[in-house]
């Protein structure tokens, strides 16, 4: 008889070095469901994907697949029992051909010696079958876009008869079309009757995708429920342990807003062309729509990363060249970029230099020295306004969660009290808890003054910190939406 | 055809073929003895133990980062190798045995280089320059190594030859000797453990990405261990070429050889950063630095001006290498785009 639950783990525990990672979690699988695991960052949820899939051994608890008990379970056997885990860095080879990435994992498994080129290919053409992905197979992966990794990884995890594959956040990386592609798949694979784990934080993509969910904090379980129990509300509560108010509280009042800081006339640029607006302080201002639609490119035209190539840029009402980033810091404009990872901090620094970085020239003395006694003031104040999540300001960047990282990228640009800050995507892969934060820091310092410019693609995100919100599509302003038109279903029109 | 052209236009090979053949053309043109025999048989000897160390940097370099200590190992190696066949009184075996007590000792020097990257996951490059440096010291201090002369079975090797041309016009002659026939059994040995066994594209997994490799089931630790160990046995049958090539055992022309082979690799598409690289590309890169040395006093171009050649070669060749993965992702980028 065939066991109704795929997968029964029960009191996982599992410490590192005294950090208990996992206080004793349960995970029930029903087979053909697609379950969610949810939570906060260093909630657990990796550590008991490895657990599952044999590469940790769990100091407590019984781990069982299909019926079957493993008191010891290894890589190998995860395998054989069906269990394939998807990364988030989808483990492949970029610089090998499709093939190889897709016959490897099979051939080493049959530890066969020599390379059969038809083998391969039989295997690889096999493999893409599966979910119908169509693919150059002789191809190099690195010259393929992400999300087709994703699905090379897959298809590669299908070929050994996978009967539960756990994706490890498989979102992070797409775009929303991407992400449409994969929910087919993933729809596509319960129907053959394979049971998916999916691993995510993010609300709308849980919502639409699963069946059931758990939820774990602090490696605890919070909750296991069929989907139709959860609501919104209870899935942050559950997540964070807080209570929010769904939403940030919104105050707009027009009357409020100081005078016109940023204006922008016909402003064209590589991306996007004939961009018109203005910014008054106090004033959050959304700059939405999809990849591509030329929202990145305005906000670093206005940074002076990208040379307009017509139109005006004026500040407080006089017209300026912004040739490149030391002009426009002068200016009082400040940008926190889209990849704060690649593009806007310094992992392996302390998080003292990485917030005091771009304030360099006015923590010295005349000879131009620094003073570390005023770097690490300056740093404390932000570490502390911002609300930083660490023991220790002098720790590297990289130990922080992604919400951490990017708060220190925000206390970055406040240490040089901007008259315009840019944020480009600023909840990107945070998780909901910190989102919660930097939006409320963001009415803030809105309320003191500032005026701050919005690019994102999220519409919960625009709807809680902005004022007014343009919509721009194939590089134009398509939509001008005001603090009233601002919801989810008018947003979804202006935008499609 | 037409597919195969595109796929070459991709690759960095097919461009430094092309700068080949250009600058054969240029020499050949200028001085009308490139293309002489005796010319061409001079360069395929210079060839030979350039492209045997190129086999060692284009392993380590795929799989784990830079190794410079092929010339040292070469030399040590090939003297200890020297001296017991002398001391053992085996100057009449085959010059086999020689050459494979070359290697043995050759693959110990490698396992050590292997032992401290792999279990201490040290940086390649400063192992090898540590290990290079402490070799030339047991060489030149401990052993007092100096000049000397093969033993019997060695110089009788290096008397043989392939192939003997003489240029009817300039009466200049040249001769092949036998190690080339070791070059391009090396070369074919390579091409078949790296193309047609699992092991040798695991060579390129692990350089490709190790904990991916590690996960698909790769020994990575193995094939690391293993490349360092190889490169140690090749390193030594290189450096026995060269002494057999020059008819005695010179122990200080060794030193600094790492510099230009790893240049000629890195021209010839072998990428830095590891998991890509060819034995094309190596024989390729090779030949064209080669090319450049020898041919250059052909064009009455004094020596010195020809290192400055030789360095433009270099940073040009990279750069086309460069450009071309930018111009890559710049297509990558606007596809994404249009996919968007």
């Amino acid at each position: 008889m065939e066991n109704e639950n795929i997968l029964c783990v029960k009191g996982i525990k599992k410490s590192f070095g005294g950090v208990h990672a996992l206080r004793g979690v349960d995970l029930t699988i029903r087979r053909g469901e697609t379950h969610c695991l949810a939570g906060e960052n260093g909630c657990g949820k990796s550590t008991i994907i490895k657990v599952i899939s044999g590469f940790y051994k769990p100091d407590a608890g019984t781990i069982e697949v299909d019926g079957k008990g493993y008191p010891v379970m290894t890589p190998a056997e995860a395998i054989k029992a069906g269990v394939q885990v998807i990364y988030q860095d989808f483990s492949i080879f970029p610089n090998l051909t499709v093939i190889e990435n897709l016959a490897f994992n099979q051939v080493l498994a049959n530890k066969k010696k020599l390379v059969n080129k038809k083998e391969f290919r039989r295997i690889a053409e096999e493999a893409i079958k599966k979910i119908k992905f169509d693919v150059d197979l002789d191809a190099l992966v690195e010259t393929l876009p992400v999300a087709d990794k994703q699905l090379i990884a897959i298809s590669r995890a299908l070929l050994d008869n996978a009967k539960l594959i756990i994706m490890d956040e498989p979102t992070t990386a797409l775009t929303k079309r991407e992400v449409d592609r994969l929910f087919e798949i993933v729809t596509d694979l319960k129907e053959n009757g394979v049971t998916i784990l999916f691993v995510s934080h993010k609300l709308e993509e849980v919502f639409e995708i699963s069946d059931s969910i758990t939820i774990l904090r602090n490696g605890q379980n919070v909750i296991s429920c069929p989907m139709e129990e959860m609501t919104e509300e209870k899935f942050a509560h559950y997540m964070t342990g807080r209570h929010f108010d769904t939403q940030v509280v919104k105050e707009v009042n027009e009357e409020k807003y100081g005078d016109v800081v940023l204006e922008a006339r016909n402003l064209t640029a590589p991306g996007f062309e004939d961009v018109s607006f203005e910014l008054h302080q106090g004033e959050i201002l959304g700059v939405t729509g999809q990849l591509g639609s030329g929202r990145t490119e305005l906000s670093l035209s206005l940074f002076g990363l990208l040379q307009p190539t017509g139109g005006q840029i004026l500040v407080e009402g006089k017209e300026v060249h912004i040739k490149n980033v030391s002009v426009a810091q002068k200016l009082g404009i400040a940008l926190v970029p889209e990849d704060r990872l690649t593009e806007g901090l310094f992992l392996p620094q302390s998080i003292i230099r990485n917030i005091t970085v771009s304030r360099m020239d006015k923590l010295g003395n005349k000879m131009g020295i620094l003073s570390s006694k005023k770097v690490v003031e300056e740093s404390a104040k932000w570490v502390k306004d911002i609300g930083v999540a660490t023991k220790n300001h002098e720790f590297p960047v990289q130990t922080l969660s992604g919400g951490n990282q990017q708060k220190v990228v925000l206390g970055r640009w406040l240490a040089n009290h901007p008259k315009v800050l840019i944020l480009n995507g600023p909840t990107v892969g945070v998780d909901i808890g910190a989102k919660y934060d930097i939006h409320k820091l963001l009415r803030e310092l809105a309320a003191e003054g500032m005026a701050i410019i919005v690019v994102s693609d999220d519409a919960s995100e625009v709807i809680a910190t902005c004022d007014r919100a343009l919509v721009m599509q194939a590089g134009r302003v398509t939509g001008r939406l005001s603090a009233k038109e601002l919801d989810t279903a008018t947003l979804a029109q202006a935008t499609v | 055809m037409n597919k195969f052209f595109k796929k070459a236009v991709k690759q960095t090979e097919f461009y430094v073929f092309l700068i080949i053949i250009v600058l054969s053309l240029v020499i050949q043109a200028r001085s009308g003895l490139f293309f002489a025999n005796n010319n061409i048989v001079d360069l395929l000897r210079s060839m030979i133990v350039p492209s045997i160390y190129a086999i060692c940097a284009l392993l380590a370099f795929v799989s784990t980062g830079p190794d410079v200590s092929f010339p040292m190992i070469a030399a040590l190696s090939s003297y200890l190798a020297l001296t017991v066949t002398n001391r053992l009184g085996l100057g009449g075996a085959p010059w086999i045995i020689t050459f494979i007590i070359g290697i043995l000792f050759g693959c110990l020097m490698g396992a050590l280089n292997g032992v401290i990257i792999v279990r201490y996951k040290f940086p390649s490059l400063i192992v090898t320059l540590g290990t290079s440096s402490i070799f030339s010291g047991i060489l030149l201090g401990a052993f007092e190594a100096e000049r000397m002369d093969l033993p019997q079975n060695l110089a009788a090797f290096g008397k043989a030859s392939l192939l003997t041309v003489k240029n009817a016009k300039t009466g200049l002659g040249s001769t092949l000797p036998m190690t080339f026939l070791i070059m391009i059994v090396l070369y074919i040995i390579a091409y078949l453990v790296l193309n047609k066994t699992i092991m040798g594209r695991g060579v390129y997994a692990v350089g490709g990405d190790e904990v991916s490799a590690e996960r698909a089931g790769f020994n990575v630790k193995g094939i690391r261990f293993g490349i360092f160990v190889v490169n140690g046995g090749v390193a030594a049958v290189a450096g026995l070429c060269y002494a057999v090539m020059s008819m005695r055992y010179l122990p200080t022309e060794y030193a600094g050889g790492e510099m230009i082979v790893i240049a000629a690799i890195i021209l010839g598409g072998t990428r830095m950063t590891g998991g890509i690289g060819t034995l094309k590309g190596c024989l390729l890169g090779t030949l064209l630095l080669t090319m450049v040395s020898n041919s250059l006093i052909l064009l009455g171009i004094s020596v010195y001006w020809q290192r400055v050649f030789i360095g433009a070669i270099i940073i040009i060749g990279t750069a086309i290498s460069a450009i071309q993965s930018h111009a890559g992702v710049k297509v990558k980028t606007r596809l994404k785009k249009e996919a968007a």
